[in-house]
This record gives C-alpha cells, sequence and structure tokens, in this order.
C-alpha cells in the first residue's frame, strides 16, 4: 500500500497502481480500480512492443488526477529513450486515462501498443480476508468496446473499456498502432466505466451519465472548498501547509452516500474505509465545524436517516442505535456480512447528540434540530433502553452477532485494547469509561436542544437530571483512588478495569469529570507515563499491555489528542492544551502535513521524529480532522449566544495565529491570537515542542484580539 | 432542503405473470398505502417473495438492492425510510430481555 500511488474522487472511487500507472493485483494486493468497497479492475499493463515502461517521474496533479512520465525498457541504468509515453489519470465513474506518446526521432515510427485488462471483482473484505470468489465471470467484445463482467445469482457488476483511437479488442484487452511522425505526438483516450446491473441493464451508480465517458469535473469544486474554507495566517510557515493539506484531504475524502443526493459527508479513510462511518464521520464533523459546517449537517441527516428502527441480531441493531458502518460490495450484498449497515457502536448514538447541540451552537440551523428531534429523543432513549446491558445504570456493549459483529464497539475496537492493569482482559458486557462522558453529554446537550427548540421543559428537566445523577455515580464508581484517574472500564462485576488510559482527556472534554477531580486527571495526561512530547499515548508506560507501537495500547492518535486538547480547554488548562497542539503540529510537520491515524509512543527525547504505525491508513479524516480542532482549542474559539468567544492560548513558538472568516451564525468572523514572542530569538525554531524545552522559564503572554464583520 | 421526510414511492411487483402496483406515501412517519398511480419521487420494482420479506422484515432492503434483486429509480432515501417504518424480525436478545427496563439505579 506504502508505495502505491493513491487517488481518489468523489469518496468511494480510487484507483492503486504503481508508478508506472500498472495495476497488477493479486487476490491480497491491495491495487486496482475500486469503487462501491468492489475491484472493477485488477489488471491494466501498458506495453509498448511487447515491452513494459520504465517511470521518469509522477505528478500528483490533484487528489483525483495523476500523471505518469515513463519511458520504454526496464532494468537499464542507462536510458536512452527515443520516445516517452505520458498517461493522465483522472478518477471519476471508473477512470479516464489520456495516454500520449510522444517520438524524439526524426525518423516516422510504428508502435504496437498493448494494454492487459482484467477483473476479479473481489469485495474489498475478501482483499483483507483473501477469500475466493462464489461467481461467474464474463467477459466479451461488444461494440469496440471490452466489457468485464461478474455475476452471482442477480449480483451483477460490470467494467467496459473503450478507447478513443481505432482498437482491437479481445478478451484479455486491447491493442492499438501508432504510426507516429518525426517529432510527432501520437494519443488515446481510454475509459475505464464500472456499472451495477439490475435485471437486464446496468447503471453507472455515481453521476448516472449515459455513455462510456469517465472524466469528472472535480477542479472547480476543490477551488470552491479551497475558497469557502477559513484562511489561516501565522508567523509558522508549517502550520499553513499543514492547513492546506488538511483541507485538500478533507475534500477528497468526502464521501457522497447513495441516499443523499450528491451532498457530501466524511467517510474515514482510505482505502479500506471509504465509506459512511457512525463514530468517524460525527468525530470529523465535529473537528470541522469551524471550517465545513455543511459536513455535519449531512452527516446528522445521513445518519438519521439510518437510524436503527428494530432488534436485528445479525447487524447488532437496535430502536434508536446510529449505524456503525455501511459497505456496498459483494458479501454485504449476500448477508455474508453485516454491513447494509452494521449497528455495533456503542458511542456513535451518544455523539450524533452532541453532533447535533454542537452544530445548533455554531451554525443556528434550528430548523435541522426541529427536523431530527424525532431521531435524536430516538437516540437519547436508545440510552437507557438499549444500551443498559448490565442494567446498572451504565452505557456498555456486547455485541449479538458473534460470527462477524465488533468484539469492542468503543472507538479502541482493537481485541486486546481494554485491560486491567496487569494486562488481563475483561469479559463481556464492557462499559467503558468515555461512554458514560459522552451519555453524560449527550444528555446534558439535549435538555438544552428540548428547553430551546422543542419547547419542552419536562423532558429537559429530566434529561438533566439523569445527567447530574449519572455524573455523581460516575465520579464515585470509576474513580482510582491510589492513582487518581478515571478507569478504563467497569467489568460484567461492576469492578474497575484499572489500567490508565488516554480516555481520561475524553472524559474531560465530555464534561462529566467533577471539578475537583480534574487536576490530577490533567496531571496523569501530562505526566511521562501518558505524554510523549508528541502527544498523549492511548494506553500508560508501564500497563501490562503497554507497547509503544500496539495500535490502541500505546501509540499516539493525533485524533484521539485534539479532543483531549480540547477537554483540556474546557476544563480551563490552556498551557496544556496548547503543549498537545504542539506536540501534534510538529508530528504532522514530520508527515508533511498529514497526520496518519497513528504513530509511535515512543518518548520524544528518544526519537527525533515521530514513528509511523506500520499499517496506519493514510489519509484518514479524523487525523485529517486534527489540526482543524487543533486550531479551534489554540485559539480558543467557543460560540456563546449569537456571539464566537476567542481566548488564544499559543504554543510557544508560534507568534502570531489568524483564522479569516470563519463562517457561523455570527456570518464570518476573524480570530485573532497572539502568543509568545520569542520567535527568531535564537534563530529561527524549527519545531514548537522543542520551544518549550529551549524556553522553560519564559511565562507565556497572549494577546487577544477579535473582529465581528458579521 | 436535503431532507425529504415526505414522498411517494411506487412498488411494482411481479406475480409470476402479473404485475401488481402499489403506492406508498410517507409523510414525516406516516404511511399511506393505496393502488393509486400518483407520481413517484422514488421507483420500486421487484417480486412479490421478496417484497413480503421486506414488509414483514424478513429482508433486508439494502442488501436486496446490492444484490440487484431490486430495482431503484429516484430517491433511494425514501425505500430506506420505508424499511424503518416495516416491522423488524425476531431477536434472541429481546426474548432474553425486556428492553424497557430503564429505571433509576443505585
Amino acid at each position: 500500500m506504502s508505495e502505491g500511488l493513491v487517488q481518489i474522487l468523489d469518496g468511494n472511487t480510487f484507483v492503486v497502481s504503481d508508478s508506472r500507472g500498472d495495476i497488477e493485483a493479486s487476490l491480497t494486493d491491495p491495487t486496482g480500480l475500486f469503487s462501491f468497497d468492489t475491484r472493477f479492475l485488477s489488471k491494466w499493463i501498458l506495453t509498448l512492443d511487447g515491452e513494459r515502461l520504465n517511470p521518469l517521474s509522477v505528478d500528483d496533479l490533484q487528489y483525483f488526477e495523476t500523471r505518469f512520465f515513463l519511458v520504454p525498457g526496464t532494468g537499464t541504468v542507462y536510458v536512452d529513450a527515443k520516445l516517452s509515453v505520458i498517461r493522465r489519470r483522472a478518477v471519476g465513474d471508473g477512470f479516464h486515462e489520456e495516454l500520449t506518446i510522444l517520438n524524439h526521432d526524426d525518423k516516422p515510427v510504428e508502435i504496437t501498443v498493448r494494454i492487459e485488462a482484467a477483473s476479479d471483482f473481489a469485495d474489498l473484505f475478501e482483499v483483507k480476508d483473501a477469500l475466493k470468489k462464489q461467481g461467474k465471470y464474463s467477459n466479451s467484445v461488444e461494440n469496440g468496446s471490452l466489457r468485464l463482467g461478474y455475476s452471482r445469482e442477480t449480483y451483477r457488476r460490470a467494467t467496459s473499456i473503450s478507447s478513443s483511437a481505432p482498437a482491437i479488442f479481445d478478451e484479455t484487452g486491447l491493442t492499438l498502432v501508432a504510426q507516429i511522425e518525426p517529432h510527432g505526438v501520437w494519443t488515446t483516450d481510454l475509459d475505464v466505466v464500472t456499472a451495477v446491473g439490475v435485471g437486464g441493464t446496468y447503471t453507472t451508480p455515481k453521476y448516472h451519465r449515459k455513455g462510456r465517458k469517465a472524466r469528472p469535473n472535480m477542479e472547480s469544486s476543490l477551488d470552491k472548498w479551497l475558497e469557502d474554507a477559513p484562511r489561516v495566517e501565522s508567523d509558522w510557515e508549517p502550520l499553513k501547509s499543514t492547513y492546506r493539506r488538511s483541507l485538500v484531504d478533507l475534500a477528497a475524502l468526502r464521501f457522497a452516500p447513495p441516499v443523499m443526493g450528491g451532498h457530501s459527508l466524511p467517510a474515514a479513510g482510505l482505502p479500506w474505509f471509504m465509506t459512511m462511518f457512525g463514530r468517524d464521520s460525527i468525530f470529523t464533523s465535529l473537528q470541522s465545524l469551524p471550517f465545513t459546517p455543511e459536513l455535519a449537517a449531512t452527516t446528522l441527516l445521513a445518519l438519521g436517516d439510518w437510524q436503527g428502527s428494530r432488534l436485528d441480531d445479525f447487524r447488532d441493531e437496535d430502536p434508536g442505535r446510529i449505524l456503525h458502518e455501511m459497505r456496498y460490495g459483494e458479501m454485504t450484498a449476500f448477508e455474508e456480512r453485516p454491513h447494509s449497515p452494521y449497528y455495533g457502536a456503542a458511542d456513535a448514538t451518544l455523539l450524533y447528540v452532541v453532533l447535533l447541540d454542537e452544530y445548533e451552537r455554531w451554525t443556528g440551523d434550528r430548523k435541522l434540530v426541529r427536523d431530527l428531534e424525532q431521531q435524536a429523543r430516538a437516540a437519547l432513549a436508545w440510552i437507557d433502553e438499549y444500551a443498559d446491558l448490565m442494567g446498572n445504570g451504565y452505557v456498555s456493549y456486547q455485541r449479538r452477532n458473534e460470527e462477524t459483529g465488533l468484539e469492542n464497539q468503543c472507538w479502541k475496537d482493537s481485541w486486546d485494547s481494554i485491560s486491567y492493569s496487569n494486562g488481563e482482559i475483561p469479559g463481556f458486557p464492557r462499559a467503558t469509561c468515555e461512554l458514560q462522558g459522552y451519555a453524560y453529554d449527550a444528555k446534558v446537550r439535549g435538555a438544552r436542544l428540548a428547553r430551546l427548540v422543542w419547547k419542552d421543559e419536562a423532558y429537559a428537566d429530566r434529561l438533566e437530571h439523569e445527567a447530574a445523577d449519572l455524573k455523581r455515580r460516575f465520579n464515585r464508581d470509576f474513580w482510582v483512588e491510589d492513582g487518581e484517574y478515571f478507569a478504563l472500564a467497569l467489568d460484567k462485576d461492576g469492578r474497575q478495569v484499572d489500567a490508565l488510559s488516554s480516555n481520561n482527556g475524553h472524559l474531560l472534554w465530555s464534561g462529566i469529570v467533577d471539578k475537583k477531580k480534574a487536576k490530577a486527571v490533567v496531571a496523569n495526561l501530562m505526566g511521562p507515563r501518558l505524554f510523549t512530547g508528541w502527544g498523549i499515548r492511548t494506553l500508560a508506560e508501564g500497563e501490562g499491555r503497554f507497547n509503544p507501537i500496539g495500535y490502541h495500547v500505546g501509540t499516539v492518535w493525533p485524533f484521539d489528542n485534539s479532543f483531549i486538547a480540547w477537554g483540556l480547554r474546557r476544563y480551563g488548562f490552556k498551557d496544556e492544551a496548547a503543549q498537545i497542539a504542539a506536540g501534534i503540529l510538529d508530528a504532522a510537520e514530520c508527515f508533511e502535513g498529514r497526520l496518519p491515524e497513528a504513530f509511535g509512543g515512543y518518548a520524544r527525547s528518544v526519537t527525533k521524529y515521530p514513528v509511523q504505525y506500520p499499517t496506519a491508513c493514510s489519509p484518514q479524516a479524523w487525523s485529517t480532522g486534527a489540526p482543524l480542532l487543533l486550531l479551534r482549542t489554540m485559539l480558543g474559539l467557543e460560540p456563546l449566544g449569537e456571539h464566537l468567544v476567542i481566548d488564544p492560548a499559543l504554543p510557544q513558538g508560534i507568534g502570531r495565529l489568524e483564522l479569516l472568516d470563519i463562517p457561523g451564525r455570527w456570518g464570518r468572523i476573524d480570530a485573532f491570537g497572539r502568543g509568545r514572542v520569542h520567535v527568531g530569538a535564537r534563530g529561527s525554531r524549527r519545531q514548537l515542542g522543542l520551544a518549550e524545552e529551549l524556553m522553560p522559564k519564559q511565562k507565556r503572554k497572549n494577546g487577544k484580539k477579535a473582529r465581528v464583520t458579521a | 432542503m436535503l431532507r425529504k421526510a415526505t414522498g411517494v414511492l411506487s412498488f411494482d411487483i411481479s406475480d409470476g405473470a402479473s404485475t401488481a402496483h402499489w403506492s406508498v406515501v410517507l409523510k414525516k412517519g406516516d404511511v399511506l398505502v393505496s393502488r393509486a398511480h400518483d407520481e413517484a419521487d422514488c421507483v420500486v420494482t421487484t417480486d412479490r417473495p421478496l417484497f413480503d420479506g421486506i414488509v414483514r422484515g424478513e429482508k433486508n432492503a439494502m442488501a436486496a438492492v446490492l444484490r440487484g434483486e431490486v430495482a431503484v429509480e429516484g430517491d433511494t432515501e425514501l425505500l430506506v425510510l420505508f424499511q424503518r417504518v416495516s416491522p423488524g424480525r425476531p431477536s434472541l436478545f429481546a426474548a432474553e430481555k425486556s428492553p424497557s427496563q430503564g429505571g433509576r439505579h443505585e
């Protein structure tokens, strides 16, 4: 994956190829043209006169477009090409490839151009798990095109390949003859179009366009996206490029679910997770609210449409529950996987209410809150009626689909993520602590919406009463006295699963933490067991299962840290929030602005660069959203009534930070922050977090200034 | 506005040689079923056993669409909403545990 090139468009169609532009997939190799969780092309190999090509360079023009510069011949050190080849590829309803051959010689040439094409129509799940296909393949040549087909009962998928220049098609590809004048140019347009069959007819899923053109028109959409977003100005240059990278990646990660009429929400990550995920879409929408609030609106509507309505054990569905993951591939179609959609997340439903309230606070869009009243009430009812599996007043989870359902239904969803301090793993159900925080926050926010928009005082009172009761019990039952932090979970016997984890930061964000406990919690978060200098580890050093490169047991997750920073701000720990921002933004700079899902939990004093987690998915939506949320926490942006409060606390090393044209209920607002103006005092400083060490005794002075341009 | 909580679904249901037509009007959670040929926002074409399965909650509409057993034209969102108002299938969980045992805890 890491050596391949990835292009995508509009969410879930993407191409992964090698640096020549060729695709040579195997069952377990994730290259190909993918759309709706299905591989539509697994082979696409270009030869000139039977020879493979040699890559000179690759230009990633846009996230949906790449250009490969190639010359004939491979394996030699010395390239003396009389020909060069350019493949310019754009992803759309499949992909469009403009193939150009340039003759640099003073003699005319005739070249046989051959493209080998095939498709295995693998479901993404099959690619991940290396499973065998059950249907039949049928390739045919018709009307000057090659059609690759696959069918299993009524399930039909097809890929059709055509060329603008005359070509001879056969069942394994196409052959063209290029006659090129001295110093001349030959070109052809190749279209590879995906199609889904129903009955006897095929339609192209996304754009419903007739014909064979796969060419998109995304450039204007990306320009508009960048133009509409607030601008960042800062004397710390890397912040500007990280911000831009985030916006472009977020545009690439937009996904328009088939039911949403072209409106998009953030998909989870590339390439395996280009789909609607309850948790990831909500977290990313929360992070991006001050920048692109329309993502939150679509997320709320789409997840609301699919809200659970029944008890379905296969899908772990309950009435009121918000979905976990939607998939469109063959295994989902035949119910070999439960993702149509699958509901096995214990947090998405709680976070749904949190997002609805936060969305209203920023945008003032009460109409949406009114339209989604039923969905929000059903989500709140789910907490007490379906999520309290142990009957002890806490949200917990245990899958009912024991074959293909998810064991851990919180964001730390790997098998060993929830453990006692001694490393043992509890049974089910499990009531992880952050779920209680989210439930508390959902009730408090639900009460606000009930009072403000739904005009139901009694309901608001009830929710507030329940929230207060939950907070009181939680601070008693989850508090680990000797360590002064909150336990990771309660097990089925009500015993504390007592490992120290980053979840404590989410608790601050939710507001469930008693004020008098906050200081101790923060001391743990910022202490050497959790804080590496880059960020806060998922699990503290010294815990039984701690491993600095363990997926949820020691790595640092940028998304996790962004919410922890928000939590620190919520309880007034501005400097600590700035320190988290500094570490994560420094890491972002090392990754050229694109934060991975996770990186190693080694101490910063040991590794000068953050060590990328081996199989981390990138770009990933909530990592992409992390710098956005950190901009919010550094500037201390908080909607209050019709206004935006701006209370900056910048990391040492950023002298000036401006966020211009922040959209919201106020129209557009600019936010300015001034920091510890020591930039340049020691030459041009490189990394934010290190400034902390270089200048430990400097007292921070923050200026604040806000201009309203409503 | 994105949202269409209200709309008309048209079902063309083949049953051997004949095709039955049903019109379903969804109005913010209310459902009206008739034989009328209203102008539809979403046209669904399927066969009798599958349609009955979806209505009884035994078949999942989304999976059936992906399998190509149901053809949908127009606003797919309405089919999603239609399935939500159809009954569910029996759950082991429901048999074991009465779900409405909320109440206070101490």
